[in-house]
């Protein structure tokens, strides 16, 4: 099992947003966080990465967590963020860079996937460039490219599919297989409700910093019957259902 | 509008007198009483050897009131969200200005002001102009700075005519025309062409009434000018606003290429480029080593010298010190799996090339100065010991401070 969060209860100060949240994601799984503005998506990447301390509960990325084991943890995780974030002064051939050498990578064996995955996006033209002269699509793409170099067992996927263009975002869900075949796990938080309903394996349903459900599309249509058949459907009726209470 | 000027104005102040107050630190206030005291000094006995009607005179009167007229620029505090949330208020935006000509004018005029009040005796010595002259050239100036200023209004709207923005022209060469004549010939000649000058460009102004306003053009210049006051603090205490633009500097690669690219150098790779590329520290370090070095050329004796090349050796690593974190909102410096103690080794390494090679220039300078095996040597020791002390321990005592 790569990620097991358990009985999580975290925030940014001492106010938790997130309230006992406890879901994980398997081997070869891509498992889809879903959940309206300010539900507690980021707050649970954020906390899954790192960048928060749990006031409670537990993080393990294959059975480590991070206090055990802070460099064996961060090692697993590839991440992309919901906003591209790049160094001002490095090239874009300096970045593929700079991750090879933190992660420690074989770099002829890397460059060799990062000049494919170069190609793919249509970058292969622009290695020396600085990020300034990049659109937020091709920011976006350098970092997709920069988390798939890794072999990371576990890919976090912030919103990717706002600011990619048709192509590049049927080239990333093809990308999301080929890891998913190697036996790596993704957890990917969209607002994109029919791709995800179309891609994910299963999904993790946030509400307010609690899992109001989660599991398989055919699990969740046997957990609200009513609802109706897509993801959109049992979504919005548990949205709506919630602000009646 | 005209309140949303004076709003911003007023946290504009504030700003600016939080910076004032960490440059006018104890120790800069008293390097400064020292420094304009001696300058004081240095005018005053450089005027009593002065003999009336030299023939330079003249020229350097011109030339300093033409520098001083560039003093103070149009305040307009736009901000770049301004272009969406005021473009219904464009009808206003006259309104606006005015408040920050009000402002900004006011301001420029105390500079042209106290830059006349210093060149007095200076004119005085070697002209013997009437007082009614002086004053004439003083409202002179103050002319022009008004003109100019109506320029710069002009110049924020989408005015078509190519000469108007001909910015060279009338900042430099028109003026330079008006004190000349006030310098030479005339003083009241000079007055008159100014005034003429100064209603013609407010005629100007009025009449581009009904011309749409320059958004883009008027967030740019004042995201320059607010650049270069931030560029000013900057050289004195840390802007966290100062975002420069990356230069690619590819004539330094070999420098950069000098990093091997290995796990252990991770952060080496990264702080090397970000000190090459970025405007911000990189200019810090060639502006203290080069004003350094000037300094220490001009300097003589045994421990003046040394001292001065320590103490600015010392403020080099002191300012380098905050590029630590430099690159901690870029969240994947929190990600990589390297631990905090090999990207302080990487600093460090990076800490001890820059002071080092630093401490090669400044003894260059000294012993060129001194021509003196003893001094030399005494500052390589003083020097060497310096960057190890900095970089072994005073390094991790201000990194460990922070935490």
């Amino acid at each position: 099992m790569t990620l097991q969060v358990t009985k999580v209860v975290g925030g940014y100060s001492q106010i938790p947003v997130l309230k006992e949240v406890t879901f994980d994601v398997q081997d070869g799984e891509l498992v889809g966080l879903i959940g309206l503005n300010g539900a507690g998506k980021s707050t649970t990447i954020n906390h899954i990465i790192g960048l928060l301390t749990p006031f409670k509960g537990e993080i393990k990325i294959n059975g480590l967590t991070l206090n055990q084991d802070k460099n064996g943890y961060k090692k697993q995780i590839a991440y992309i963020p919901e906003t591209p974030i790049l160094y001002q002064e490095l090239t874009l051939k300096e970045h593929l860079e700079m991750t090879m050498m933190a992660y420690d990578l074989d770099r002829d064996q890397a460059w060799e996937k990062a000049n494919h995955l170069l190609s793919i996006f249509r970058l292969d033209n622009k290695l020396d460039w600085f990020p300034a002269n990049f659109s937020k699509g091709m920011k976006q793409k350098v970092m997709i490219v920069c988390a798939f170099i890794t072999d990371a067992p576990l890919f976090i996927i912030d919103e990717p599919f706002l600011g990619l263009d048709p192509l590049a975002v049927h080239d990333l869900l093809n990308l999301i297989d080929e890891q998913k075949a190697k036996g790596a796990s993704v957890l990917m938080s969209t607002h994109v409700l029919d791709t995800a309903e179309k891609y994910c394996d299963r999904f993790v349903l946030l509400h307010d910093g609690t899992v109001k459900t989660e599991g398989t599309l055919p699990e969740l249509r046997k957990a609200l019957p009513d609802a109706g058949e897509s993801l959109d459907d049992i979504y919005m009726s548990m949205t709506r259902a919630d602000q009646h209470e | 509008m005209n309140n949303l000027y004076r709003q911003r104005l007023s946290s504009h102040l504030k700003e600016m007198f939080k910076y004032l107050r960490l440059v006018f630190n104890d120790h800069f206030v008293f390097a400064l009483l020292i420094f304009i005291g001696g300058l004081g000094l240095a005018y005053s006995n450089g005027l009593k050897v002065l003999q009336p009607h030299l023939w330079w005179a003249k020229p350097v009167i011109v030339v300093v009131l033409l520098l001083v007229l560039q003093l103070g620029r149009l305040a307009t505090l736009f901000q770049d969200a301004d272009v969406v949330f005021l473009l219904p208020k464009e009808a206003e935006v006259r309104q606006y200005l005015k408040g920050a000509r009000l402002y900004s004018e006011g301001l420029a005029f105390i500079y042209e002001l106290f830059g006349m009040f210093v060149l007095l005796p200076f004119i005085q010595v070697t002209d013997a102009m009437p007082i009614f002259d002086l004053a004439l050239i003083a409202v002179t100036q103050l002319l022009l700075k008004d003109s100019l200023f109506s320029l710069a209004v002009i110049r924020r709207f989408q005015v078509k005519s190519g000469w108007l923005k001909q910015a060279f022209w009338f900042k430099w060469i028109v003026p330079l025309m008006i004190l000349l004549v006030s310098v030479y010939a005339l003083p009241v000649l000079g007055t008159l062409l100014g005034l003429i000058l100064a209603i013609s460009l407010r005629v100007m102004d009025k009449r581009y009434d009904a011309v749409p306003f320059d958004w883009w053009q008027s967030i740019s210049l004042e995201n320059n000018r607010m650049m270069g006051v931030y560029r000013f603090f900057n050289l004195f205490t840390n802007v966290p606003m100062l975002k420069g633009v990356a230069k690619r500097r590819r004539y330094l690669d070999w420098l950069l290429n000098m990093v091997k690219v290995t796990s252990k150098n991770t952060y080496l790779y990264l702080y090397s480029r970000g000190i090459v590329r970025s405007g911000e520290f990189s200019g810090l370090y060639s502006r203290l080593t080069l004003l350094g070095m000037i300094l220490l050329y001009f300097v003589r004796g045994t421990w003046l010298p040394i001292a001065l090349a320590a103490l600015f050796l010392y403020l080099i690593g002191f300012q380098l010190i905050p590029f630590y974190w430099q690159f901690d909102d870029i969240v994947f410096t929190h990600l990589y799996p390297i631990a905090e103690k090999q990207r302080v080794a990487s600093f460090r390494r990076l800490m001890f090339s820059l002071t080092g090679i630093t401490a090669i220039l400044f003894l260059v300078m000294v012993f060129l100065a001194n021509r003196s095996f003893q001094v030399g040597l005494i500052a390589l020791v003083v020097e060497l010991v310096e960057v190890f002390v900095m970089v072994q321990y005073y390094l991790p005592l201000r990194l460990r401070k922070k935490k």
